[in-house]
C-alpha cells in the first residue's frame, strides 16, 4: 500500500504572504526515487513551494503529506520530519563557528543520536564522496563557494534523508564551480534519491529530471517529462519563459 | 604613601577591593546566566516569553542602579523580609548581588540579542532543516556564535559591573568606595592621594581587562 | 585679593588640589595648616571679617531639628546658634552666607577659607584641634540608641546579635564596632536611611543623642521611636574657625556666655528641638577652654 503512495503529496495548497497570493491551489505528487525540477520565472513561488515541504514556510490552506503523514505543525514530530527531508540552500548556510567535519556530524549526533565515532566515520565517507575529505578540519570561510555547497549536501545526506530539497543550489556560485555541485546532484539522482530541485540549470533538468513542473504567478501551469516540456511546452507562459531562457 | 603604612588602613583597603571582587564575580556569573535566559526569551517563538524578556529589559535597563539596590534593601529585605543570612554583611552582600544581577542581566541580554541578530538567518534555517529543536538551534548554532560576537560588548558590561559594585556600599557592604570615604574621613588632609589610590586600583585592574576582552574578541571572532 | 573674594570656591579647590598633590608627591605626612593662608577670613580673622557685615558659615543640610535645608532655607538648632554668634559679631541674618558642609570637608573648608565658621554637629577632639580652633562647646551630646517605641532594648549591651544602624565612617559607627563587637552593624550613607530601616530591618539607630532626637521629633516619626536615654560617649559640639584666629575664638565664647545670660541661648534650643523631649542644655562657662592659647 505504502508502495503505491507518493512520497510527497501536495494537495490543493494555498499560501498568502499578507495580501499576496503566492501559491494558488497547487497539487503535485512526487514519487519515491523521482527527481522533479521546479521551473518558473522569478517570484513565481518555486522557493516557497520547496520550503513548504519541510515546513520552513507554513501553508494557509490544503495539505502536504510526507510518507503518508500530514506535516506535523510543530515540536518534536516536526523536527523528526525535517530530519527525514534534507535541504540545500542557495547560500550554503554552513555553521560558521564549526569545522567542516562538525557541520556534517552535528545533525547525526544531536538529532539521530549517532555515536560520535560512527557519525565521524560516516561524515568522512560523505566528505570523501563530495571530494572535501582533505579539508575536514577547516572552517567554512576557508572554503570556496563550490566546496561549501558540496559540504552542505554532505551535511544533508548525513541525516540519511528520504528526500532532498534543493533551492537554487548553484545560483550563488561562480560559473566554474557550478559543475562540481551538479556532478554531486547527478550522482545522487542516479542512486535513486527522491529530489525536488529549484534550478535554472536547464542541462540538469533535461538530463536528470524525471519530470519538470512549471510554475507562474503561484500556479502550477504545467508538468511534463523534460523531453516533452522543452520540445513542446503546452502553455504560453512556458513558451515565453523558455524563449527568454534559451536566448541567453 | 603614609595612609597605607598603617596596617589597619591597609587591611581596610584590601577588604574593600575583596568585596568589589566578590560582588563582581558573583554578579557576573548570575547576570550572565540570567541574561542568556532572557535573550532566549526575547527571541523565542512564544509571545509570553518574548513579553517577559521585553518587560525585564525595559524595566531594569532604564532604572538607575542606585534605586534598584535601594529597593533590594528597603523593599525586598526591610519590607518583605527576604533574608539570605542572619549575618548582616552576608545578607547585604546577597541583596546587592540580586540588585546588580537583575540590572546587569538586562545589558547582557541586549548584548547577546544583538549578537543573535548578527547570526545569519540562513544558518538558523539550515539548523531547523536538520531537525534540531528550537532549544538545540539556540544552544548549538545561535548562542555559540552570538556569544563570540558578544565578547567585546560583554567586556564593557563587566567593567561597568565592577564599577557599579561600589553602589552596594550604599546598603552597608564596606566595599572600596566606602573604605575610601572612611579613609578620607580619617585623613582629611590626604583627599587627593587617597582618591588617586582607589581610582588607580580600579584603573590598574580594569584597563587590562578591557584589553583582554578586545584580544579575546579578535581571537574568537567567527569568520564569515 | 579682590578676585579671591569673588571666587573663593575656585581658589579653595585649587589650593586643596595643590596641597594634596604636593603632599602626595612628597609623601609628606604632617598636615601643614600654616602653609595655607585663610582666603575668606583674611589676616584679621572673623572679627575683622564681621565688620564688612558678612560671614560665611558652614552648616549641615540633612539633620532634622539640628540643621536642615528646607525650601524656606536652613533651620534648626545649629542654625540658631550660628545666628546668635553672627549677631554677637554684629552681622545681621541677611549678612550670613550659608554653605552646606558634610563631615569630611569641614576641616578643609576652614583651612582653605571657603567658610569663616563651621557650626555643624562638630565634635571637639584633639586630632581636629591640631588643624582648626574650636570655640564652645555650646552643647554636649552623647552617643545613644534610637529604638522602636515598643522595643525592650535599653542599651548596646542588650543588642548582642541584633542590628544597629549608623553612617559609614562616622565616629559613632567606629565606637560601636570597637566597644560592642557583638552588635551587627548596618551602615548607610545617611541617618535618614537608618531611621527608615528602623521600621523593619534594623533594631536600633545609633549616633549622637541630639541627632537622633531630631529624627524622632519629625512629624511623621512622632510616637514610633524612642531614645534609650543612656548615653555611652561624650560629644562636645564646638564652633570651628581658623586655627590662628585666637581672638575670634575667644570672642565667640564671650558671645555664648552673654546669650546664656539673656535667654537667647535657651530659646535657640526650645524653638528647634523642644518637641524632641530632650532637656535644653545649661551652658557651663568653665568648659569654654578649647581656644588655642598662643
Ligand atoms: N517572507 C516573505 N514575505 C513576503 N513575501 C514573500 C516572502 N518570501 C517570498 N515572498 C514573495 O512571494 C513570492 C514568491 O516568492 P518565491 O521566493 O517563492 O519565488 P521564486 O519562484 O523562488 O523566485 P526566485 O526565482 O526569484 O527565487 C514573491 O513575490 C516574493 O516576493
Ligand atoms: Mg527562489
Amino acid at each position: 500500500m505504502a508502495e503505491q503512495q507518493a512520497l510527497i503529496e501536495i494537495d490543493h495548497v494555498n499560501k498568502w504572504f499578507g495580501e499576496l497570493h503566492v501559491l494558488k491551489d497547487i497539487t503535485l505528487n512526487i514519487e519515491r526515487g523521482e527527481v522533479v525540477v521546479l521551473l518558473g520565472p522569478s517570484g513565481s513561488g518555486k522557493s516557497t513551494l520547496c520550503r513548504s515541504i519541510n515546513r520552513l514556510e507554513t501553508i494557509n490552506d490544503g495539505e502536504i503529506r510526507f510518507d503518508g503523514q500530514p506535516l506535523p505543525a510543530e515540536g518534536r514530530s516536526l523536527a523528526k520530519l525535517r530530519a527525514d527531508v534534507g535541504m540545500v540552500f542557495q547560500s550554503f548556510n554552513l555553521f560558521a563557528h564549526k569545522t567542516i567535519l562538525e557541520n556534517v556530524t552535528l545533525g547525526p549526533i544531536k538529532v539521530r543520536k549517532d555515536k560520535p565515532a560512527a557519525a565521524k566515520e560516516q561524515a568522512m565517507a560523505l566528505l570523501k564522496r563530495v571530494g572535501i575529505d582533505s579539508q575536514a578540519n577547516k572552517y567554512p570561510a576557508q572554503l570556496s563557494g563550490g566546496q561549501q555547497q558540496r559540504v552542505a549536501i554532505a551535511r544533508a545526506l548525513a541525516m540519511r534523508p528520504k528526500a532532498m530539497l534543493f533551492d537554487e543550489p548553484t545560483s550563488a556560485l561562480d560559473p566554474e564551480m557550478v559543475g562540481e555541485v551538479l556532478d554531486v546532484m547527478v550522482s545522487l539522482a542516479e542512486e535513486g534519491m527522491t529530489m525536488v530541485c529549484v534550478t535554472h540549470e536547464m542541462g540538469f533538468a533535461r538530463s536528470v529530471a524525471n519530470r519538470v513542473a512549471f510554475l507562474a504567478d503561484g500556479q502550477l501551469v504545467e508538468q511534463a517529462t523534460p523531453e516533452e516540456f522543452f520540445a513542446d511546452p503546452k502553455s504560453d507562459r512556458a513558451r515565453d519563459f523558455l524563449a527568454k531562457i534559451l536566448t541567453h | 604613601m603614609d595612609i597605607l603604612s598603617d596596617s589597619a588602613d591597609m587591611s581596610a583597603y584590601v577588604d574593600g577591593f575583596m568585596w568589589v571582587l566578590r560582588l563582581t564575580i558573583t554578579s557576573a556569573i548570575a547576570s550572565f546566566i540570567l541574561g542568556v535566559i532572557l535573550a532566549g526569551f526575547r527571541v523565542s517563538p512564544i509571545p509570553v516569553l518574548r513579553g517577559i524578556g521585553f518587560l525585564w529589559v525595559s524595566a531594569f535597563r532604564n532604572t538607575p542602579l542606585t534605586l534598584i539596590i535601594f529597593f533590594c534593601y528597603f523593599a525586598l529585605y526591610s519590607t518583605f523580609g527576604l533574608k539570605f543570612s542572619g549575618n548582616i554583611t552576608i545578607n547585604n552582600f546577597w541583596l546587592g548581588v540580586v540588585g546588580l544581577s537583575v540590572y546587569t542581566a538586562s545589558f547582557v541580554c541586549e548584548a547577546i540579542r544583538s549578537g543573535i541578530n548578527s547570526v545569519p538567518v540562513g544558518q538558523v534555517e539550515a539548523a531547523r532543516a536538520l531537525g534540531l529543536t528550537f532549544m538545540q538551534v539556540l544552544r548549538l548554532v545561535i548562542l555559540p556564535q552570538a556569544i563570540r560576537s558578544t565578547i567585546g560588548p560583554m567586556g564593557s558590561v563587566l567593567i561597568a559591573l565592577a564599577k557599579n559594585t561600589t553602589i552596594v556600599g550604599t546598603i552597608g557592604v564596606i566595599e572600596a568606595s566606602s573604605v575610601m570615604k572612611g579613609l578620607i574621613n580619617d585623613h582629611g588632609d590626604q583627599v587627593i592621594p587617597i582618591f588617586v589610590l582607589f581610582a588607580g586600583t580600579f584603573a590598574v585592574v580594569l584597563i587590562p581587562t578591557g584589553y583582554l576582552f578586545g584580544w579575546l574578541s579578535n581571537r574568537y571572532e567567527v569568520k564569515r | 585679593m579682590d578676585s579671591s573674594r569673588r571666587h573663593p570656591g575656585i581658589v579653595a579647590v585649587a589650593v586643596v588640589v595643590l596641597v594634596a598633590v604636593l603632599g602626595f608627591v612628597s609623601a609628606c605626612s604632617s598636615s601643614s595648616s600654616d602653609s595655607t593662608q585663610s582666603a575668606a577670613t583674611g589676616d584679621g580673622g572673623i572679627i575683622a571679617k564681621a565688620k564688612t557685615g558678612k560671614l560665611i558659615i558652614g552648616v549641615k543640610a540633612d539633620q532634622p531639628g539640628l540643621s536642615l535645608l528646607t525650601p524656606d532655607g536652613y533651620e534648626g538648632y545649629d542654625i540658631n546658634i550660628a545666628k546668635i554668634i553672627a549677631a554677637g559679631l554684629g552681622v545681621r541674618p541677611e549678612g550670613i552666607e550659608w554653605k552646606t558642609t558634610v563631615s569630611i570637608n569641614r576641616e578643609p573648608f576652614i583651612e582653605t577659607g571657603v567658610v569663616d565658621l563651621v557650626v555643624a554637629t562638630y565634635t571637639i577632639n584633639d586630632a581636629r584641634k591640631k588643624v582648626v580652633a574650636f570655640a564652645g562647646p555650646y552643647y554636649t551630646a552623647g552617643q545613644d540608641l534610637l529604638v522602636r517605641a515598643d522595643s525592650t532594648i535599653t542599651g548596646p549591651e542588650d543588642m548582642a546579635g541584633l542590628i544597629a544602624c549608623s553612617v559609614t565612617g562616622s565616629a559613632s559607627a567606629l565606637r560601636m564596632q570597637k566597644d560592642f563587637p557583638d552588635v551587627q552593624l548596618q551602615l548607610f550613607d545617611s541617618y535618614s536611611k537608618c531611621v527608615t530601616a528602623l521600621s523593619g530591618g534594623v533594631d536600633a539607630v545609633t549616633t549622637d543623642s541630639i541627632i537622633l532626637a531630631g529624627y524622632a521629633a519629625q512629624p511623621h516619626n512622632v510616637g514610633k521611636f524612642k531614645l534609650t536615654g543612656r548615653e555611652f560617649s561624650r560629644e562636645p559640639y564646638g564652633i570651628g574657625l581658623a586655627k590662628q584666629d585666637v581672638a575670634g575664638c575667644n570672642r565667640i565664647n564671650e558671645i555664648l556666655v552673654a546669650s546664656a545670660a539673656d535667654g537667647t541661648y535657651d530659646a535657640a534650643f526650645v524653638e528647634s528641638l523642644g518637641p524632641s523631649g530632650l532637656k535644653p542644655p545649661v551652658l557651663d562657662p568653665a568648659q569654654l577652654t578649647n581656644c588655642p592659647t598662643s
